[in-house]
């Protein structure tokens, strides 16, 4: 079952792309992980459309690992637009930034965030908050039940 | 006015003109007789009443158009204060996001480097790796210290009682906490309670008491005190250590930023912590001074301006 659970990586800078899926696989996390690399291309996996318009909309991911400085569409913005829909206003969803400026966490938890982690420099720390995300994310947290049209 | 004035009549006149009455004047007749003496001085007295006047109305003018220009040079550099506030609020959020991630690169490939790689590389090679990585981790720090820093400079104050005891024993509880195997001795005076930024405060503590607690790494069971004085009338918090101290000719170079008084390989630092502590209290009123001695532990001090 745990498997099956897909996490959505929002980020655009592709050397903590390879960084943090180097973490996650480093920690035996071995589920689909769908990277968009900008706030544009998430929302369209999000909604099933553009790129990803064949994807059955109702397939959530279990965990959306979002970053805040994006091209096109800011991640604070992504977070927006999907607690604005019904079918995606539950969805999982943890910032995971460089930045700990007190106006990012507050928009970050104002605008709907479940959980704000920083990026260390430090390899080590960051694969252990990867570690840590992906364990709790995908194996103890319960996620919530679908919503909206299916 | 027919007849020619009196004398008392002009020193009434004088006398009204003297306590503020700018309308006085002697009364003198049209067809005044220029060869009455009373006549003559009323006249003159007239002349420079109406002198008189005129200056003063004159330097009334002036003195409007200079305040008008004094507020309109205030509104003017009240606005770029703003600006100049803002522009440095956008480059602090810059630099949180921007500067950091090389960093991560380079430390993360590194230590992917020394993980995946490991049987390709001997002993010097790993040993380079691992200099990358401590630099990363170094300027990652200075950079959050600087952050710290502007952030000093860029928030509100907000004034309010604040339990300074209770502040000084979480941050030395944590220090302890964070290093259980260091013997330490620490003699923190009851109910002190000071008027200022709880945040700023904070990072005072933070950095004075950690920075004792860092220079008296090397002592068996460090010491380190924090209480209050009174000094010239005034109160003076001090955070007292028995670290490794240092050389007083040098002691006006401590509060400069990235100056430090040690070796990166006697002691690890980013040589802001200082700065920062100087720049609070400047803002919140008081100052902060030194003394020490090498081998025998430093005394910091600062004064705060508690207000009512």
């Amino acid at each position: 079952m745990i498997d099956e659970k897909v996490i959505l990586l929002v980020e655009d800078n592709p050397k903590d792309e390879e960084l943090t899926l180097r973490a996650l696989r480093k920690n035996n996390i071995r589920n689909e992980i769908v990277v968009a690399r900008d706030g544009a291309e998430a929302l369209d996996y999000l909604f099933a459309r553009g790129a990803h318009a064949g994807r059955d909309p109702g397939a959530l991911p279990a965990v959306v690992l979002l970053d805040l400085k994006l091209p096109k569409i800011s991640g604070l913005e992504v977070l927006r637009r999907a607690r604005a829909e019904e079918r995606t206003k539950l969805l999982p969803v943890v910032i995971l930034t460089s930045s700990n400026e007190e106006r990012d966490l507050l928009e970050g938890y104002s605008s709907g965030c479940n959980s704000y982690v920083r990026k260390p420099v430090d390899f080590n720390q960051f694969a252990e908050a990867v570690r840590q995300l992906g364990l709790y994310w995908l194996a103890l947290n319960e996620g919530p039940p679908p919503t909206g049209r299916t | 006015m027919t007849r020619a004035p009196t004398f008392d009549e002009i020193f009434a006149t004088m006398s009204a003109a003297s306590v503020g009455d700018a309308a006085a004047r002697v009364a003198v007749p049209d067809d005044p007789q220029l060869d009455d003496l009373a006549t003559r001085f009323a006249i003159a007295v007239n002349v420079l009443l109406d002198d008189l006047a005129l200056r003063s109305a004159e330097l009334e003018a002036a003195h409007k158009v200079t305040q008008t220009e004094l507020e309109r040079q205030v509104a003017e550099r009240t606005l770029e204060l703003a600006n100049v506030n803002q522009e440095l609020e956008a480059f602090s959020y810059s630099v949180a996001h921007d500067l950091r991630a090389p960093l991560r690169s380079l430390d993360g490939f590194s230590q992917a480097l020394l993980e995946d790689y490991a049987d390709k590389l001997d002993a010097e090679g790993k040993r380079y790796l691992r200099h990358i990585r401590e630099s990363a981790q170094q300027m990652a720090r200075l950079i959050d210290a600087l952050l710290t820093l502007s952030r000093v400079t860029r928030s509100e104050l907000h004034r309010e009682p604040v339990d300074m005891t209770a502040l000084a024993r979480s941050v030395v509880a944590r220090l302890q906490r964070d290093a259980p195997e260091r013997r330490a001795e620490f003699v923190i005076s009851d109910g002190l309670v000071a008027n200022g930024d709880a945040r700023l405060l904070g990072v005072i503590l933070e950095n004075l008491l950690g920075n004792a607690w860092k220079f008296t790494g090397k002592r068996p069971v460090a010491r380190i005190e924090f209480g209050v004085r009174e000094e010239d009338s005034r109160r003076a918090y001090f955070v007292r250590d028995n670290g490794a101290g240092f050389d007083m000719a040098y002691a006006d170079k401590l509060f400069g930023v990235f100056q430090r008084l040690h070796s990166a390989a006697e002691f690890e630092g980013t040589g802001i912590g200082l700065a920062t502590v100087q720049r609070i209290v400047r803002r919140l009123g008081g100052r902060v001074w030194a003394n020490g001695e090498v081998g025998r532990g430093a005394t910091f001090h600062f004064t705060l301006e508690e207000g009512r």
